[in-house]
């Protein structure tokens, strides 16, 4: 294609523009990379952009040092896990089930779920409910509460309903109940939707730190990002350095003046985030087509 | 009947679970809303506090809960302003960049912000922001001015909350749009290129159009919003000083239900805030309904 010479100055814009934007984005990672991986009394006198300029690891051992630190990753791999496999069964079988046009009473069913997008009894309430059924303080509270999305059921519902009913119906007549026919055919049909909703879930959980701030005060029971966000406000650095082996270690370490808390907070911020941007090449074909089947309107 | 319901026994079976959580989870915190009307304290019934009609409702007389309302939409207006027409100009600046592998790569880029917490976009903010070694207030100090409290201060919190917000969800709302954009028939612009349309008249003429439909659901589905400013990105850039501008509705149930134990009271701000966002959902749907001829549900 033969571009006229505005075309060709505009196009050159429009690659600056997009660049700058790609800048903006990596640039925040790369430079609290630099400052994590920085001696941090050096990288306070300001001037560390890209590079470390005095590097060293110390921060990184400190961070994964630290047990509450690793604590709170075990909690955070556990609820993930359990709670994007749990997630997508219950999700599946309830758009399953929901699939059969036959099914008796299966708008009044549809309708019950439906309510539930549009009125809620807000948090207190929600608070209340959680507290008596014995969660406010327990692991389950971040797996039960989120088992079912209806908005990822609703997704579900109608990818299934655009598999062909004739194959279905050719199965039933082979024999096949409905327990196989989502074994074997309903399954293998819908793996990219499962993989897309299974992506979702998982950076949910990964990403909450809402339900470990409100809901739960035992400190061993407390994920990532909650620490996280207790470390957001900390202004020393008491709140890394909390258990007895950790000072231990630092006692060790004839380092210690050399480290800060934004420099703790850096390594803290990209142990978090380097699980994400890890996977995040291997699941990109997925997220689109997921976000497209979930914004048809149901 | 009998024989219909025992046919479709193992749909049901399948269809429990998730019946059940919703009723956890869902309809019996709706019961709870009662609380509202009641005198409840934590570890009573709620079934045996005493009514007290709408003694919780005396917030609305508060002149904080008035400034916590006018924050929540102040902020949300602002972020709908800005965030709205953003990813409709990204998607069509992606769209005209005829390299294949930029196109990609910037897609890939644009879309990675999502995917971290706003925790994390805290922690991006304080490292660029803070007052003694943040990036940018070290350049203010070398162009020779003095350094700016950006985290703890009143003008700049807004600002923050909304460049922020773009940051993180422009790339991510584009997908949609460059959707759209895709099925546009290629024989359109074809037939443009042959009438001598050049590339801005074919984005107006054509790409747009084809954007339409698209642009009004995204409108339309984020009406309801409006009254709600998510506490996930509020709540970690908020503190005592710049609390007067960043109490949202969703921070102010917070504090005042979990943190300070006035349940009654959050739980009657929560059933307001309820009530307006389900009217504004409905009556949204009514709206749609007349204009594209077909309501969301």
């Amino acid at each position: 294609m033969k571009m006229s010479k505005g075309e060709n100055i505009a196009q050159y814009v429009i690659v600056a523009l997009l660049g700058l934007l790609c800048v903006s984005v990596l640039y925040p990672f790369l430079y609290m990379l630099a400052i994590s991986l920085n001696d941090g009394a050096d990288a306070a006198k300001g001037g560390v952009y890209l590079w470390p300029r005095n590097f060293t690891l110390i921060n990184y051992e400190i961070v994964l040092g630290n047990e509450i630190i690793r604590n709170s990753y075990l909690i955070t791999i556990g609820r993930t896990v359990l709670g994007t496999i749990g997630g997508l069964l219950v999700t599946l079988l309830v758009a399953y089930g929901l699939s059969y046009r036959g099914l008796p009473f299966r708008g009044t069913i549809l309708g019950y779920i439906l309510i539930t997008m549009l009125f809620s009894g807000g948090l207190v309430p929600y608070y209340i409910q959680l507290n008596n059924l014995g969660l406010i303080n327990s692991f389950w509270v971040y797996v039960l509460p989120g088992l079912f999305s209806v908005w990822n059921m609703f997704v579900m519902l109608k990818f299934i309903q655009g598999i062909p009913e004739a194959l279905v119906e050719s199965a039933e007549l082979d024999g096949a109940g409905p327990l196989r026919i989502l074994m074997q055919m309903i399954i293998p049909l819908s793996k990219p939707m499962l993989a897309a909703l299974g992506l979702f879930t998982a950076v949910g959980h990964w990403n909450d730190w809402f339900a470990g701030a409100f809901f739960v005060t035992k400190q061993e029971l407390i994920p990532v990002q909650t620490f996280l966000q207790q470390l957001l406000a900390a202004s020393d650095l008491s709140a890394v350095l909390g258990s007895n082996t950790n000072q231990e270690a630092l006692a060790r370490s004839s380092q210690l003046q050399n480290i800060t808390l934004m420099s703790i907070k850096m390594a803290v911020v990209m142990v978090s985030a380097i699980p994400i941007l890890c996977v995040y090449p291997f699941l990109q074909k997925y997220f689109v087509k997921g976000v497209l089947v979930g914004s048809v309107k149901g | 009947m009998y024989a219909k319901l025992y046919k479709y026994r193992w749909q049901y079976l399948m269809i429990l679970p998730g019946v059940v959580l919703l009723l956890l989870f869902n309809y019996i915190p709706m019961v709870g809303i009662q609380v509202a009307f009641r005198d409840f304290q934590i570890g009573t019934s709620i079934w045996n506090s005493a009514w007290v009609g709408l003694d919780n409702f005396s917030f609305i007389q508060d002149p904080q809960f008035l400034t916590v309302v006018k924050n929540t939409l102040y902020i949300s207006v602002l972020k709908f302003i800005f965030g709205f027409p953003a990813p409709i100009l990204l998607a069509l600046l992606i769209n005209e960049v005829t390299r294949p592998v930029f196109k990609r790569f910037v897609q890939s880029v644009s879309y990675l912000p999502h995917f971290f917490s706003w925790i994390v976009v805290a922690y991006i903010l304080q490292s660029f922001l803070t007052l003694d070694s943040g990036l940018v207030n070290q350049f203010i100090n070398q162009a020779g001015g003095d350094s700016i409290f950006f985290l703890g201060s009143t003008e700049w919190f807004r600002p923050m909350v909304v460049l922020s917000g773009l940051w993180k969800e422009t790339g991510w709302n584009t997908i949609l749009y460059l959707a759209a954009i895709t099925t546009i028939d290629p024989q359109l612009y074809e037939s443009a290129k042959v009438e001598g349309a050049g590339r801005l008249s074919q984005i107006r003429h054509i790409t747009i159009p084809g954007m339409l439909p698209t642009i009004s659901i995204v409108l339309i589905l984020s009406i309801p919003s409006l009254i709600t400013v998510g506490m996930d990105q509020i709540y970690p850039l908020m503190n005592s000083a710049n609390q007067e501008v960043a109490d949202v509705l969703d921070t102010y149930i917070l504090r005042s239900g979990l943190q300070q134990g006035y349940f009654g009271m959050a739980t009657a701000v929560g059933l307001l805030s309820s009530i307006i966002s389900l009217i504004l959902v409905v009556g949204t749907n009514q709206f749609s309904r007349k204009i594209n001829g077909e309501g969301l549900w």
